[in-house]
């Protein structure tokens, strides 16, 4: 579950920054695709890798 | 005769002169000549070649080799005319940058032993045969699935290559239609290489070309997955990875896709720009690279209870420092040969990428091992080799478009953040990355696109537009006000947020094909008997575990 909730938030990083093309003033255009990116880093570090961290093989000892 | 030859002079100035007006505009004014006569048939004809006399007597010095006599006639009654001199200058500029890209694509292609040797190296002794097999069998498999599919997507719409002739038959391009603009999203023309036209000449020197970049994406995900990975789920990760994910960022970066057409639909510089591949070819093996990596887990041993990461030491420091030197070699194919000819467009400036690229890979390994050194007192060897290789993945895309100083700038960077990277990587995303390949290739790929928005000179001059928007690329510190750095990022976007999630979904896939994990009996053993079936040292004492 929570690798489809990761792979999701990830694929909706990019969707946010592709919609920054449908803004005019370029300040708003960046700063929507830096946020763009943040959501997908998110979506790679805090839930995808945190999914299988979980389940680590060197946390079984 | 006299006057034969002078006015075939005169004919070759003329040529010259419709060629290169730019440069004679930098030339002192002459004082006026008189009116050239004008340059007849006859006169080509009657052009002075040597006597099969002297030829028969052999041309030591070189001066009977190569004359009027080499032009090809399309009458042999008539002889040669104006029409045909002028054919043969044409096929002389487009023979110079078929065998420039031809040339500079063997090159790339050799890049091969080197991340074969580089990444052997880095693994230890018992898991070499199956590194090694992973390294060779990429070139095979990747080849495999681009001659397929992926050159078509990538490049089937990609449409006049000016340098090499045309490329006419690559015409095809799907596109939507998303706020109101086109966006091209994959080529259709190219399957098998025969596929609408496209048995051509100049569609077979690009397809060389591009094949081996793309087999250099395939390579990169190796390297963070060794000594873990099962071969057969390697084989179909590889595929998939040759056959759509490379390709289809590959098109919309350079195969008048979505991402080049940033500058033309949205004002912003001249779309998004990578020279050579920071982002097409090392962010898409990097990124690749982290999304397997993340899914196999560490190997055994790496990281205990606590969390504590152990250093699993490389087996053969000898062969990755000499295979870096490989790659650095290789790379010298890479960036220059991206003009895709010596000849016409600004292709002169291969001597400029060619410099950027080799500045950029010395800063890198310079700064590498400095950090290095300061950090843990020693100059770290596989860190030095890892920054030279960041240097050179982050000058690939600006080699293009940026100046030396900014080179050596880029490469400094790069060089400080590969370190960082790999202890981030290790330390707090507890991803085992044997080889540093996701900090080298993904962190530095998309450091080196970025830089193209801060750093490109707004100098270079590739036929007077890029990306189909007239003028230079310029970059934030250059003047630009800000567009172009936003189609970089954007190109960013997709890498991170796009390419990830392609690549994590074709290899959740292979994982519930085939599994993407060895058995842990296996992993301990090393993989060259289990997986291979032969050791890669059999007159070795190897260790089970480590």
């Amino acid at each position: 579950m929570m690798i489809l909730v990761g792979i999701l938030v990830t694929l909706s990083g990019f969707v946010i920054s592709v919609l920054s093309l449908a803004l005019s003033s370029n300040g708003t255009r960046l700063a929507v695709v830096v946020l763009g990116i943040a959501v997908s880093l998110f979506g790679i570090m805090g839930i995808l890798n945190r999914a299988y961290l979980k389940n680590a093989i060197w946390k079984k000892g | 005769m006299k006057i034969a030859s002078r006015t075939l002079l005169t004919l070759c100035f003329g040529v010259l002169c419709c060629w290169a007006p730019l440069s004679l505009a930098q030339t002192p004014a002459a004082t006026p000549a008189a009116v050239p006569k004008a340059v007849t048939d006859a006169d080509v004809a009657g052009a002075p070649v040597p006597s099969a006399d002297a030829r028969s007597k052999g041309d030591p010095d070189g001066s009977l080799t190569g004359t009027a006599s080499d032009i090809a006639v399309t009458d042999a009654k008539k002889g040669a005319t104006i029409g045909d001199l002028v054919n043969q200058v044409g096929q002389n500029k487009i023979a110079i940058n078929f065998v420039w890209t031809l040339v500079a694509g063997f090159l790339v292609m050799f890049m091969q032993a080197g991340f074969a040797i580089v990444e052997t190296g880095l693994c230890r002794a018992k898991n070499a045969n199956h590194t090694m097999m992973m390294n060779f069998m990429v070139y095979g498999v990747g080849m495999l699935a681009y001659w397929l599919i992926g050159f078509a997507i990538q490049m089937g719409g990609v449409g006049a290559v000016a340098n090499l002739g045309g490329t006419p038959p690559l015409n095809a391009e799907h596109v939507i239609t998303l706020f109101g603009k086109p966006f091209g999203i994959f080529g259709q023309s190219g399957l098998f290489l025969v596929h609408r036209g496209t048995y051509d000449v100049s569609v077979m020197v690009l397809f060389l070309f591009q094949m081996v970049f793309m087999d250099t994406t395939t390579t990169i995900v190796t390297g963070s997955a060794c000594e873990r990975w099962k071969y057969a789920a390697f084989i179909i990760s590889t595929f998939l990875l040759g056959a759509f994910t490379y390709p289809l960022f590959a098109n919309w970066a350079w195969g008048g896709g979505w991402l080049a057409n940033l500058g033309t639909n949205f004002g912003l510089g001249k779309g998004y720009c990578d020279f050579a591949g920071s982002g097409v070819v090392h962010s898409v093996g990097g990124i690749t690279a982290l999304a397997v990596a993340m899914m196999l887990g560490p190997r055994i041993g790496k990281y205990e209870r606590t969390g504590k990461s152990n250093a699993i030491l490389a087996h053969d420091i000898v062969i990755v420092l000499t295979g870096c030197f490989i790659l650095a070699f290789g790379w010298f194919g890479f960036n220059p040969g991206s003009t895709l000819g010596a000849s016409g467009n600004g292709s002169l400036r291969i001597g400029s990428i060619a410099v950027n690229t080799m500045l950029a890979g010395m800063s890198g390994s310079f700064a590498a091992m400095l950090y290095m050194w300061i950090r843990y007192n020693k100059p770290d060897a596989s860190m030095s080799g890892n920054g030279l290789l960041a240097g050179l993945v982050a000058i690939t895309a600006p080699s293009g478009f940026v100046n030396p100083v900014a080179s050596v700038i880029i490469g400094l960077i790069a060089g400080v953040l590969v370190c960082i990277s790999v202890e981030f990587v290790d330390r707090v995303m507890k991803i085992d990355d044997p080889v540093g390949a996701i900090s080298v290739h993904g962190a530095n790929g998309l450091w080196g696109v970025i830089s193209i928005g801060l750093f490109a000179d707004g100098k270079s001059n590739y036929g007077g537009s890029w990306n189909g928007v007239a003028g230079s690329v310029t970059g934030l510190f250059y003047g630009d006000s800000g567009g172009q750095l936003i189609a970089q990022l954007l190109g960013v976007a997709t890498l991170v947020g796009f390419v990830f999630t392609l690549s994590f979904v074709f290899n959740l896939f292979v994982d519930w094909m085939v599994g993407q994990r060895v058995s842990a009996k296996s992993e301990l053993e090393g993989l060259d008997l289990p997986e291979m079936g032969a050791l890669g040292y059999p007159e070795f004492e190897l260790k089970a575990e480590m």
